[in-house]
C-alpha cells in the first residue's frame, strides 16, 4: 500500500466513508464525524499508520486532507 | 477485581496518593504505567513487589512534566508499549504556597505550567490512543482547595480549580466517544506534603472535618479505582470530594 493510499484510508477508517472521491475538498468540520474528537481519532490513526507522533500545533494546524498533506511531509511522509 | 485486564496509567506515582492509587490500582487487577518525575530505589523495589505480588504488569515512566520534550517522549514510550489504554489517573501535581498579594506571576506560571497545562497535553495525547478502544475513563485531580479555597494557596487553588471546569468540558466532549472523565476533590490527606504543616494549622484542619481527622491516601485511592471501573460507568463529569466532611 503506498503511503497516499494509506493515509486516505485514514481518512476513510476514521470517518466510516465509503467513498473517496468527496476526500480532496474535505474540510474540517465539513462532515458531522470529522469533529474535534474525531480529529484527534483521525490522528491517532495517521499516527498509526505511518508511525509518527505530531506535535500538537500540527494537529490543530491539520484543517483539511490537502493541508494533511503538507504537515505530513514534515514528518517525512511523501505523499 | 474491579480492574481485571484493564491497563492504567497513574502519573505522579512515586509517592504520596499517586503511589497508593497506583497500589490500588495493581491490588484491583489492573496492569500499570507508573509515571514518576524520576526513579528512585524505594519505587524501584515497589514496582517489583507489586510485579510479584499480584503478577500484574508495572512498567515504570519517567518524565518531568515541566519538560514538553520530556512529555511527547514519555507519550511515544507508552504508545510503542502497544496496549490499550483504559484508564488514566492524572495524580502528579506540586505547589509553591504565597498568599494573593505575594505571589509571582513566575509562581502562577511554574504551578499552571506543572499541574495543569502539561497534564492537559499529556491527556490529549492520551485521549487518542483510548479512542482505538473506543472507551475509557480518566480520572483527575482537583482538590478541595480548588472548591473552597485556601488562603496562601493561590496559585495551587486555582490550578486545581481548573480541573474542575476541564473535567466537566472534557467529559461533554469525550462522553459521545465512551470515555468517562470524573475528578476527585481531596481534602486534607496525610502525605509527604501536608506533613511538614504548623501543628496549629494541621490541628484546625482536623478540627474542620467532621471525621476529625486527616484522610489516609488509600482511601482517596479507593474512590478513584471506584470512578475508574466499570462500576462507575454512568458516572461522568463529577467532582468527587474526599474531604472528611468539610
Amino acid at each position: 500500500m503506498s503511503n497516499l493510499e494509506k493515509y486516505i484510508e485514514a481518512f476513510k477508517t476514521t470517518f466510516e466513508l465509503g467513498d473517496e472521491s468527496a476526500l480532496p475538498a474535505l474540510k474540517y468540520q465539513d462532515i458531522e464525524a470529522w469533529d474535534s474528537v474525531g480529529h484527534m481519532a483521525l490522528i491517532a490513526e495517521l499516527e498509526d499508520a505511518f508511525d509518527i507522533m505530531m506535535d500538537t500545533d500540527d494537529i490543530i494546524d491539520f484543517s483539511s486532507f490537502e493541508i494533511g498533506k503538507e504537515i505530513m511531509a514534515k514528518y517525512d511522509v511523501a505523499l | 477485581m474491579l480492574l481485571e485486564g484493564k491497563t492504567a496509567i497513574v502519573t505522579g506515582s512515586i509517592q504520596g496518593i499517586g503511589r497508593a492509587v497506583l497500589i490500588e490500582m495493581v491490588k484491583n487487577g489492573a496492569d500499570a504505567i507508573a509515571c514518576g518525575q524520576r526513579e528512585t530505589p524505594e519505587f524501584t523495589e515497589l514496582a517489583a513487589d507489586l510485579r510479584r505480588e499480584y503478577g500484574r504488569l508495572v512498567v515504570p515512566v519517567y518524565f518531568d512534566f515541566s519538560d514538553k520534550d520530556g512529555v511527547k517522549a514519555a507519550v511515544s514510550e507508552i504508545r510503542k508499549a502497544g496496549k490499550p489504554i483504559d484508564i488514566l489517573a492524572n495524580v502528579a501535581g506540586m505547589t509553591i504556597d504565597a498568599f494573593f498579594p505575594m505571589v509571582t506571576q513566575e509562581q502562577l506560571l511554574t504551578v499552571f505550567q506543572i499541574n495543569f497545562f502539561s497534564q492537559i497535553a499529556f491527556t490529549q495525547y492520551i485521549v487518542k490512543l483510548m479512542l482505538r478502544n473506543g472507551k475509557g475513563s480518566i480520572v483527575n485531580f482537583s482538590s478541595v482547595t480548588g472548591i473552597e479555597g485556601n488562603p496562601g494557596q493561590l496559585a495551587y487553588g486555582a490550578a486545581k480549580a481548573a480541573w474542575v471546569a476541564a473535567t466537566k468540558t472534557m467529559s461533554a466532549e469525550l462522553g459521545p466517544k465512551g470515555i468517562r472523565v470524573n475528578a476527585v476533590a481531596p481534602g486534607s490527606i496525610a502525605t509527604a506534603m501536608t506533613a511538614d504543616l504548623p501543628e496549629d494549622v494541621a490541628a484546625a484542619q482536623i478540627a474542620k472535618s467532621s471525621l476529625r481527622r486527616f484522610g489516609q491516601p488509600d482511601e482517596v485511592a479507593k474512590t478513584v479505582v471506584f470512578l475508574a471501573s466499570d462500576r462507575a460507568s454512568y458516572i461522568t463529569g463529577q467532582i468527587v470530594k474526599i474531604d472528611g466532611g468539610l
